[in-house]
């Protein structure tokens, strides 16, 4: 920037200079409006309404009414809401272990030398699901999963094992949601892991090579600490992505059976637009928000133990 | 990272070159291929089978839909299913698909527009107040959309805008994530660049869009594409602010239908739900490069 103040100071006479800069800003702010608008309506203004909410009664048609802190009191006697919370935290845990571990493995597993074709069909088919609309492939695999006459049960049933009730129990239900996510998502991570993986300069895994060292030595001392970066990018992303998966399960199980699959986003969507409890549902969302900052900061806290930059 | 400007080149296919021979080849590395050969073929298959069970039932007599066993490859070619979809008298499915295109294309195009535009401002301009702006930029992309979810609906519903296709677009003309995307864009052009242009005499704007905008193509692409999918794949939107049949977008048509169908018809519903993936499927094979590309450069900027 310094570079541009002493071109146009050669150029210009001092007073013009002055008048450039003014100029720039006015025109800076010119290019940043529509986005700030943006942001300011529907990001900042909303946060801020939803802050106001968390002290009122609100069903959008009536005005809303001052409680003080009935909604604060209400999030933690709300057995609902604990449980949906406990839901969350199960869905978000496995399904970010899985997302990353599979990702991981596919992509040291697609990274290495194959025929064009082959390299071909495998990203096609590993990849084409993340694209696919979330909430339509949901339905089909309601399909495939029907207790009765479903593809999976049918499946297991030539191989000799028992039919699983994949989305009518209330103990199972969770699990299909999970195993439709890391179907639908795993793809994703591979490609994220896999331009990590090739993003690891050559230099140092022959170096290590001539230094005899053999392929697990490789991993573990060279490409994981180079990979961490984008491990970490991936854990924290698929971790605030999935605390507020939505489509999955209002496709396959409405967040049922008793509540077994009700993700914290469908309760909130429970409370405000079915209930109309826009208040209790705001304040559900601040209690969200504020969760996934923690555990965000944390990991960013954290994230000095493993993560290594080159 | 010190790789940076050879990220736009790396995709799946590009810089794999035959991994260097190890010296010594045990058969327990031989037997470590084996495995993971497996594993990335099995992987492959259950990513793919639902989809072509998807496209096989999808073609299939609705008087066979449920016959067992699943059929993982199109056995029969009754096109009747599709043609149900697209001439049902009740559902105007060709209509869906419009709706769906509008607000995906509005979206796509604001937030390139007003994305970029605010990229170039925060990496390229000098001005009071910048510092300030970007970080509350990155401070809103911390706040997850669910969070906004209700204080957004009062908005719209105020103003009037329930069962509108603003009100899907609207919300979504910007994004934090997208400016720090190109802001990173831009940052990486050379400075020098900037300066002729200005001693040219050409003013911002002429800048901004005949110089600065062309040499980020990959950027712009990769914003574009993920804006694109994450529009055309929008179902809360849809499902919170849409009421009636004719404003409906695809995903929420399919959702709807399969309740509306019952589970009577379901080949029906699974030849709508491949006419909505098809195009996807379509851009995909065209697009695969840019894609996962557009991928690896937010994945690694991020």
């Amino acid at each position: 920037m310094g570079a541009i103040s002493s071109t146009s100071g050669v150029i210009h006479p001092k007073p013009r200079r002055w008048n450039y800069r003014n100029y720039e800003t006015v025109a800076a702010y010119g290019f940043i409006l529509p986005a700030i608008l943006g942001v300011l309506i529907f990001v900042i203004g909303p946060i801020l309404i939803a802050i106001f909410l968390v002290f009122m009664k609100y069903d959008i048609l009536t005005p809303p009414e001052f409680v003080g802190f009935e909604n604060i009191k209400a999030i933690f006697t709300d057995p609902r809401l604990k449980n949906s919370y406990l839901v969350t935290l199960r869905f978000v845990v496995t399904a970010s272990i899985l997302n990353n571990v599979i990702g991981f493995l596919l992509a040291v597993g697609v990274n290495r030398a194959m025929p064009g074709v082959l390299r071909y069909v495998l990203r096609t088919a590993l990849f084409f699901p993340v694209l696919t609309t979330s909430a339509s492939l949901a339905v089909v695999w309601t399909y495939l999963m029907a207790a009765d006459r479903g593809v999976l049960n049918y499946l297991l049933g030539v191989i000799g094992l028992e039919a699983v009730p994949w989305l009518s129990n209330s103990a199972f239900a969770i699990n299909s949601v999970v195993i439709y996510d890391v179907w639908r998502a795993c793809g994703y991570m591979m490609v994220l892991y896999l331009a990590g993986l090739q993003a690891i300069p050559k230099d140092y895994i022959e170096a290590a090579m001539i230094d005899g060292a053999n392929r697990l030595q490789i991993m573990r001392f060279i490409t994981l600490p180079l990979l961490s970066p984008t491990a970490f990018f991936a854990v924290v992303t698929s971790i605030i992505g999935a605390s507020q998966v939505f489509d999955n399960s209002w496709v396959l199980t409405r967040g049922g059976p008793n509540d077994a699959t009700r993700l914290i986003a469908l309760y909130i969507y429970e409370k405000g637009f079915k209930a109309f409890e826009m208040g209790y549902a705001s304040t559900i969302s601040i209690t969200l928000l504020i969760i996934l900052l923690g555990v965000t900061l944390f990991q960013f806290w954290f994230s000095k133990n493993w993560v290594h930059y080159e | 990272m010190a790789t940076t400007p050879n990220l736009n080149k790396l995709t799946l296919q590009d810089n794999i070159k035959p991994e260097e021979p190890f010296k010594k080849r045990t058969p327990l590395s031989y037997l470590g291929d084996a495995i993971t050969w497996f594993l990335v073929i099995v992987m492959a298959l259950i990513e793919f089978m639902p989809i072509s069970w998807l496209f096989a039932n999808s073609l299939r007599d609705p008087k066979t839909a449920y016959n067992l066993p699943p059929s993982f490859w199109p056995t029969d070619f009754q096109f009747q299913n599709y043609l149900t979809v697209i001439n049902s008298p009740q559902i105007d499915f060709l209509l869906f698909f419009w709706n769906s295109i509008k607000i995906t294309g509005l979206v796509t195009l604001g937030t390139l527009v007003t994305c970029s535009m605010a990229a170039f401002a925060f990496s390229r301009l000098k001005f009071p107040g910048s510092n300030a702006l970007f970080f509350m930029f990155l401070a809103t992309m911390m706040v997850p959309g669910t969070v906004t979810l209700i204080p957004t609906f009062i908005i719209i519903s105020r103003v009037g805008l329930l069962d509108s296709h603003w009100a899907l677009i609207l919300p979504s003309l910007t994004s934090a994530f997208g400016i720090f995307l190109l802001r990173q864009q831009f940052k990486g052009l050379p400075e020098a660049l900037m300066d002729a242009a200005k001693i040219d005499g050409a003013g911002f704007f002429r800048i901004f869009f005949t110089i600065m905008l062309p040499l980020i193509g990959p950027g712009l692409s990769a914003l574009g594409i993920f804006t694109f999918l994450g529009s055309w794949n929008n179902f809360l939107g849809p499902l919170l602010y849409l009421r009636s049949w004719d404003n409906f977008t695809f995903p929420l048509a399919i959702v709807t239908l399969q309740g509306y169908m019952g589970t009577g018809n379901r080949a029906v519903v699974l030849a709508g739900i491949m006419i909505s993936v098809a195009p996807v499927l379509l851009f995909f094979l065209l697009a695969q490069r840019f894609i996962i590309q557009g991928i690896t450069l937010t994945g690694l900027k991020g």
